[in-house]
């Protein structure tokens, strides 16, 4: 069962990782609005390196051709770029594939997992479980993976937290069930029509906004 | 919860015709196929005429995909009623079985249409669809090299086997079925720019050379398709950073990197005042 007790704040312990409500609302937002494809987007986090991965942000990716190099390529160079602006760093990859009952790994979602973790140390690596993303399932749909001696390993779910779940669950659930989702930019359709937002500056807004002020900083 | 024709203020002809409309296109939003269907049959099904059965065809599908087999069985009986012994109609009956996961049942039905009729494109496809679904990619790669083999301008096919090769990383034989569709579709540019990625995939100075090259043929034929743009920025910087390239192809290269980045900025520029994008950072491109 993933952790879902509250942290008290600067509970840092080496190992676990965090996920914000904003990082996992997204990422099931993306996933659910391209059902029919395989999706993928980085992990940012805003917080200081040591201790406990704290994921406070995502930047969806790709709905197409997931193993290609050219786009994935542009994307990651740009990402980064934007959180040398913004003092975040990228600290893993996530990926949701199109066959709901698969949740493993592709060779290429690796490869970009290798990049990351070049750059950072506790990089991880989230699949998105399709077949428990469905509104009655209670408990969060991840799967993670960490690195151990240069190989990649199931992470153990006890060290995986999620602030105040009932709550962020409940605002997946509602922000898809309004067609919110639609509202979601991944950088697929930002090269479609590049006056759209990668960084889902208007998104991030929405899910603060349902977010409940006792949550502090989300 | 309010009507589609009183959200949007529309009548039955528009909600008609806007089905038409998405069944040219070949669109698949089916959320919204299944909100304008439903209504029209709900409430207008006497005013439809012989529309009704390509209409229920169509709403049938798209219930399919949004996990709405009430509806999909509905219009499903009324197309068995009406032709009992089509094949078209046992083909939905199938597609019906693979949504609801009778995978075996459902390949029975493909099946007999088979025996009837060897030549039936559709229950081929569909049992392809079936493996893909099941995850056995090799398989059904093999039964669409098999089924183009005899119906070798099949668009929809080689796309589609462009694909899957795509998702197993065999990128030679990708690269081989856009090929083939650049050939006969020598004006769509984002096959050009399917290939161009593809190639620079596979890496190495020529298919670079190659993938810049398509980049740019993509952009000769829609100079708004901005993965070319960004794509011939890349090929080309990387073609100039080679050791192994002579100082003619350096120059050349580092003329048209900077015009794509050139372009890249003016397109930025007159989108979106708020996200500059700062290109030199691009540079250490790997």
């Amino acid at each position: 069962m993933i952790g879902t007790r509250f942290l008290q704040s600067g509970a840092a312990v080496m190992g676990e990782v965090e996920l914000s409500c904003r990082a996992y609302v997204k990422m099931y937002l993306h996933a659910c609005l391209f059902p029919r494809c395989s999706v993928n987007g980085l992990l940012l986090s805003s917080s200081s390196a040591g201790g406990a991965v704290c994921v406070t942000d995502c930047v969806p990716l790709l709905h197409s051709h997931l193993s290609l190099a050219p786009v994935t390529q542009l994307a990651l160079t740009q990402v980064d770029v934007w959180c040398s602006q913004t003092q975040q760093r990228i600290v893993g990859y996530y990926q949701a594939n199109a066959c709901a009952s698969d949740c493993s790994p592709t060779q290429a979602a690796m490869k970009i997992a290798d990049k990351i973790a070049e750059q950072f140390d506790g990089a991880v690596v989230l699949m998105l479980d399709g077949s428990k993303m469905s509104p009655d399932y209670r408990v969060p749909p991840i799967v993670m993976y960490e690195r151990k001696d240069s190989r990649w390993m199931l992470k153990d779910k006890h060290t995986i937290m999620l602030r105040q779940w009932e709550e962020t669950h409940g605002i997946a659930i509602q922000m898809l069930e309004s067609g919110d989702h639609s509202l979601l930019v991944d950088f697929d359709s930002h090269l479609d029509d590049i006056t759209r937002d990668w960084t889902n500056q208007k998104l991030n807004a929405k899910i603060a906004e349902l977010a409940s002020p006792a949550n502090g900083n989300i | 919860m309010a009507s589609v024709s009183e959200m949007y203020d529309v009548g039955w002809e528009e909600m008609r015709d806007k089905l038409r409309k998405w069944r040219e296109d070949n669109c698949r939003n089916s959320e919204q196929i299944v909100d304008v269907g439903e209504e029209l049959i709900g409430e207008h099904s006497a005013k439809l005429g012989d529309d009704i059965w390509i209409i229920y065809e169509q709403v049938m599908i798209a219930a399919l995909d949004c996990s709405r087999d009430d509806l999909a069985l509905t219009c499903l009986q009324e197309l068995r009623k009406q032709f009992p012994d089509s094949h078209r109609v046992k083909r939905l009956s199938g597609m019906r079985l693979e949504a609801l996961e009778r995978y075996d049942e459902a390949n029975k039905h493909y099946d007999a249409i088979l025996q009837d009729d060897p030549t039936n494109t559709a229950a081929r496809k569909r049992k392809i669809s079936i493996l893909k679904a099941q995850g056995k990619s090799p398989e059904a790669i093999r039964e669409l090299n098999e089924y183009l083999e005899q119906f070798v301008g099949d668009q929809e096919a080689w796309h589609e086997l462009s694909e899957l090769y795509i998702n197993e990383h065999d990128y030679g034989k990708a690269a081989f079925c856009l090929e083939e569709l650049m050939m006969s579709n020598p004006h769509n540019h984002l096959y050009c720019e399917q290939y161009a990625e593809v190639k620079y995939t596979q890496g190495g100075l020529e298919n670079l050379e190659l993938s810049r090259k398509y980049f740019a043929q993509a952009l000769r034929l829609n100079n708004r398709n901005m993965r070319a743009l960004f794509g011939l920025y890349m090929s080309a910087s990387h073609i100039a950073a080679s050791p192994k390239v002579s100082a003619k192809v350096k120059k050349d290269n580092i003329k048209y990197s900077a015009w794509a980045a050139n372009q890249i900025n003016r397109a930025y520029k007159v989108s979106c005042d708020f996200f500059r994008k700062d290109l030199n950072a691009l540079n250490p491109l790997i």
